[in-house]
């Protein structure tokens, strides 16, 4: 770190600042790239953050590998394949703070759909020539391998969340990264319940905020993205939205992004598994 | 002031329009916006709902076309007034860190002068009921106090119900008797206009209308007398504060907390609910650093979390319970009225269909009033009443750091230096809310009182106490305060004291003590009980030893795990007097530690013969505000902050060591 340093570091010479500065990485496991792309995104921001942390790995930007070691790697992606859980293992060895961005790395991704299905049928759905693929039978979260200290949510994370992060990393305070309901913004910012007022099927309730409430303020109720919120009471929501719909129909409303969380997994289990049939026209995002 | 009532036609609806706005003021009306009737700000009256109503029922809330002009013929959207009063977030602070020197200081935006056009008469009792909380004291909140001054309220008198309305069981409406400058009441043709002010007769004086004849006045009132019979009285309110705190262990708690989602709209959408937490914000260099106020609510989990991640309230049915009995029954002790209006929001926009109404006639029927009341429904003997509230931002000092002491590996004293003359004169058991910018802002009990400052002694266990402990000498933080209400040191006089301490807990008794020791000969045997967890965590250790070597007091010290050096005695606090041979009827006793520890010492104390009104405690609690307007720590029909930290065994009746409250 260095210029205006909080007060416990200001004996340190600016070269141990500088030794000081913390070594950040960004890897990739099976994701769309999409939360790297979130750190891009912050554009003015990222050169004033460059300019305090050595950023010595990062997938998305440069194919420079370091191998560690991390005082914060920041993960993408579940796990996914063989290989990967070797992967996350040596890296979590190298590494302080392990920071699980995004619902692959956090919840298991969309990816984790497959998880209830027969793993050959799905490959062979998925791929021509599936022999050419090694995979788990599973997609799951980076936390079912190796230990966790924080995690950003959302497909894909908030640019909000990523700078507190980063900027309370950097400051030595703790983030504020709330995990409270998604209707707490919706109600802050003065969007319409799309539920109440609408009748459209909306997991805000159960649902981590952090997005901003996005896709109810364009009038589409929330599909989960960043994974259930603390006290998810998914079973009464799930009976509410039993009225008037099919089990199947119940279970397509929590298998999303993030459907392999334990909150969500318990009503898709409850409902017959993840839906086999194409979504109502009524049911939609867009409806 | 008019007295008559006079009648503007509808084809004149513009020319009131310009009147609200006439002196730059911006009209806040109800409009048609995503399926709801909102409030929001109008370029003309041609916004209004014009042929719109809402059928509401719990979870649900749905236009429908009228086929009438009528513009208000709808009860209450999803918009309360305190969007405009209590906006959902505001900045409260801004603060510099550079070089060690610390500055905060408080952001007050100037009110925007707006025009509140439709207000309901539930809504002008909420108007008035939040107003009333936020300006309960010591300080009231100039911000919220500063934008309901200056808003001109047009009320309308409801001309239909909703199925979900119970103004009438709340005694909120659906009349307006008072409380609006202008009060309108819909006609099909126009309106009959009343004025309640002077700022109201302005405006309508303006439009020159004519009188009001008597039967279109009489029209009005025959209209809103249906709305009254048409609701009726859905709640018997007479003792239901009573009956609910007398219903704290109903089985019905738990039965709605399986349907209850704990996501917080209830309390977003009512137009009382004032509850806040404060955010930090600063830059990359960790020199700007910001703090905002944002609307939050008891049902949230990090609401009750207070430091060392533990939880007030864990489980949902302590959030609703909390919400429910304070709404309808705490609410009275601390501001002299009931915390609903009846507008029944929190039913339609329960997105899983509770109805409150029906939770109430379950917990709290009429007739049952069986179980104990935890706590008397008046302010408790021996408390200070409340002092007048006066509304001013917030004084934020800077104080320089003269010395640290690292009493543990974990804990410091902070001398600090101030010339603040309201800091100065701070009392024993009082506290601080310290600040350094871009850090949460933690409540720390001031240790010392100097005759140039204070001491704060500060345990590490976050982030911000972690920077507050690292200071050296020379650095600044930044003070609010002193706050709360400390020992009643007065109470001792020419009694036995007692005092148990546990942990970091005798940094706020230390004042105390030395109060004490400073006025000896007032006092009869004064006897000190000192715990620890080892003998490294004990707290003022040379202190503690001179006093202990005075022939006029008694000390006794005990650590739960003995070192290799330790002589003393091993177990918890309470064995340093299990079997003391004093009369504790005879003793005012003093005590702070862990809660669990502060029970066991109370039965110990009890058993003893100290009375529940001589015994005082201090209580942690996630103090945010400091001053009774964020909520956070309630506890019954107290604020921490405000009413405590320091209360006796007495006023906290059945509240002290009862989980989820």
């Amino acid at each position: 770190m260095t210029a205006q340093l909080p007060l416990e570091h200001e004996h340190q010479s600016p070269r141990a600042a500088a030794a000081n500065r913390p070594r950040i990485g960004v890897v990739k496991f099976a994701s769309c790239d999409g939360c790297q792309l979130t750190l891009l995104d912050l554009e003015d921001e990222l050169l004033a953050i460059a300019d305090k942390v050595d950023i010595v790995e990062f997938a998305e930007a440069t194919s420079r590998r370091s191998g560690g070691p991390f005082d914060v790697l920041f993960v993408e992606g579940s796990v996914s394949a063989p290989e990967q859980v070797e992967e996350i293992t040596k890296l979590r060895a190298v590494t302080k703070v392990l920071v699980t961005i995004g619902a692959c790395a956090t919840a298991g991704g969309i990816q984790a759909i497959r998880n209830w299905f027969d793993h050959e049928e799905i490959r062979h759905a998925v791929y021509p020539e599936p022999r050419f693929v090694e995979s788990l039978a599973t997609s799951r979260p980076v936390a079912d391998y190796v230990a966790v200290d924080a995690e950003l949510r959302g497909c894909p994370i908030s640019p909000g969340q990523l700078r507190e992060f980063l900027i309370a990393l950097v400051t030595g305070r703790r983030p504020q990264l709330p995990d409270e309901a998604v209707c707490l913004e919706c109600k802050r910012r003065g969007v319409v319940c799309v539920a109440v007022a609408r009748g459209i099927p909306c997991l805000g309730p159960v649902t981590r905020t952090g997005c901003g409430a996005i896709c109810p303020a364009y009038g589409r109720g929330c599909y989960g993205c960043f994974g259930p919120r603390e006290s998810a009471n998914t079973t009464s929501l799930a009976a509410w939205l039993s009225d008037g719909r099919t089990a199947s129909d119940v279970s397509r409303l929590f298998t999303g992004f993030t459907a392999w969380s334990e909150p969500f997994r318990t009503i898709i289990d409850a409902h017959g598994g993840p839906p086999r049939s194409a979504a109502a026209p009524s049911e939609t995002p867009d409806a | 002031m008019t007295a008559t009532s006079r009648f503007l036609p509808r084809a004149d609806l513009d020319r009131f329009f310009a009147a609200l706005a006439a002196d730059g003021r911006r009209v806040i009306g109800p409009t048609v916006v995503d399926g709801s009737i909102v409030h929001e700000e109008l370029g003309s009256f041609a916004e209004l709902p014009t042929g719109w109503t809402a059928d509401t029922a719990p979870g649900s809330y749905r236009l429908r076309a009228t086929g009438l002009a009528r513009d208000f013929d709808y009860n209450v959207g999803v918009t309360s007034w305190k969007r405009f009063t209590h906006p959902p977030v505001i900045q409260l602070t801004r603060g510099r860190r550079a070089g060690g020197q610390v500055v905060v200081e408080s952001v007050q935006a100037e009110p925007p002068r707006l025009a509140f056009v439709g207000v309901r008469a539930c809504e002008l009792a909420a108007l008035r009921i939040q107003d009333r909380a936020m300006r309960a004291g010591p300080l009231g909140d100039a911000d919220h106090a500063a934008r309901g001054d200056a808003a001109l309220v047009v009320a309308v008198e409801c001309a239909s119900a909703a199925s979900t309305c119970f103004c009438t069981s709340m005694g909120t409406g659906p009349e307006v008797d008072g409380g609006a400058d202008i009060v309108l009441s819909e006609l099909d043709e126009g309106f009959i206009v009343r004025t309640g002010t002077d700022a109201g007769a302005a405006v309508v004086d303006r439009l020159k209308l004519r009188s009001a004849e008597p039967l279109e006045s009489a029209r009005a009132a025959e209209q809103v007398a249906a709305v009254r019979d048409a609701i009726g009285d859905p709640i018997p309110a007479a003792g239901l504060p009573a009956r609910l705190r007398a219903a704290l262990d109903h089985p019905r708690w738990d039965e709605v907390a399986e349907r209850c989602l704990a996501c917080a709209n209830c309390t977003l959408v009512c137009p009382t609910c004032f509850c806040t937490s404060v955010s930090v914000a600063s830059d990359l260099d960790g020199v700007e650093g910001t703090t905002e106020r944002t609307w939050d609510s008891c049902f949230s989990l990090g609401f009750g979390r207070v430091a060392g991640d533990s939880n007030f309230r864990p489980k949902v049915r302590d959030r609703y319970r909390q919400w429910l009995t304070h709404k309808f029954s705490t609410w009275w002790d601390q501001f002299g009225s009931s915390g609903c209006v009846g507008c029944g929001r929190c039913i339609a926009w329960c997105p899983v269909g509770i109805d409150v109404r029906e939770e109430l006639l379950a917990i709290a029927p009429l007739g049952a009033h069986e179980g104990p009341i935890p706590w008397p429904l008046s302010p408790a003997e021996g408390r200070a009443p409340a002092s007048p509230a006066s509304i001013a931002a917030a004084t934020h000092v800077t104080a320089t750091v003269h010395n640290v002491d690292f009493e543990t590996a974990d804990t410091a004293t902070l001398q600090l230096a101030t010339d603040d003359s309201a800091l100065l004169a701070a009392q024993p058991g009082q506290f601080v809310m310290v600040e350094l910018p871009g850090f949460a802002i933690p409540p720390i009990s001031i240790s010392r009182i100097r005759p140039d400052g204070l001491d704060l002694t500060i345990r590490s266990v976050g982030p911000a106490t972690a920077a507050l402990t690292t200071l050296t000498g020379g650095a600044q933080v930044s003070l609010r305060g002193p706050l709360g209400r400390g020992w009643p040191i007065e109470a001792a006089f020419g009694r036995d004291v007692v005092i148990v301490a546990g942990g970091i807990g005798l940094a706020p008794l230390r004042p105390l003590i030395e109060a004490i020791v400073a006025d000896r000969p007032r006092f009869g045997a004064v006897r000190l009980y000192l715990g620890a967890r080892t003998p490294r965590d004990r707290l003022f250790v040379a202190e503690m030893n001179a006093l202990a070597g005075r022939t006029d007091l008694e000390v006794a010290e005990i650590v739960d795990r003995a070192g290799p050096t330790w002589l003393g005695r091993v177990g918890i606090v309470t064995q340093l007097f299990d079997h003391a041979p004093w009369d504790g009827s005879l003793a005012t006793a003093f005590m702070c530690g862990p809660e669990r520890m502060m029970q066991a010492a109370a039965t110990t104390l009890n058993r003893l013969g100290v009375a529940r009104r001589d015994l005082w405690l201090t209580l942690e609690r996630n103090m945010a505000c400091g001053v009774g307007t964020c909520g956070h720590c309630q506890l019954g029909p107290f604020f921490v902050c405000r009413d405590g930290p320091v209360f006796s065994q007495a006023e906290l009746g059945t509240a002290f060591g009862r989980e989820g409250l």
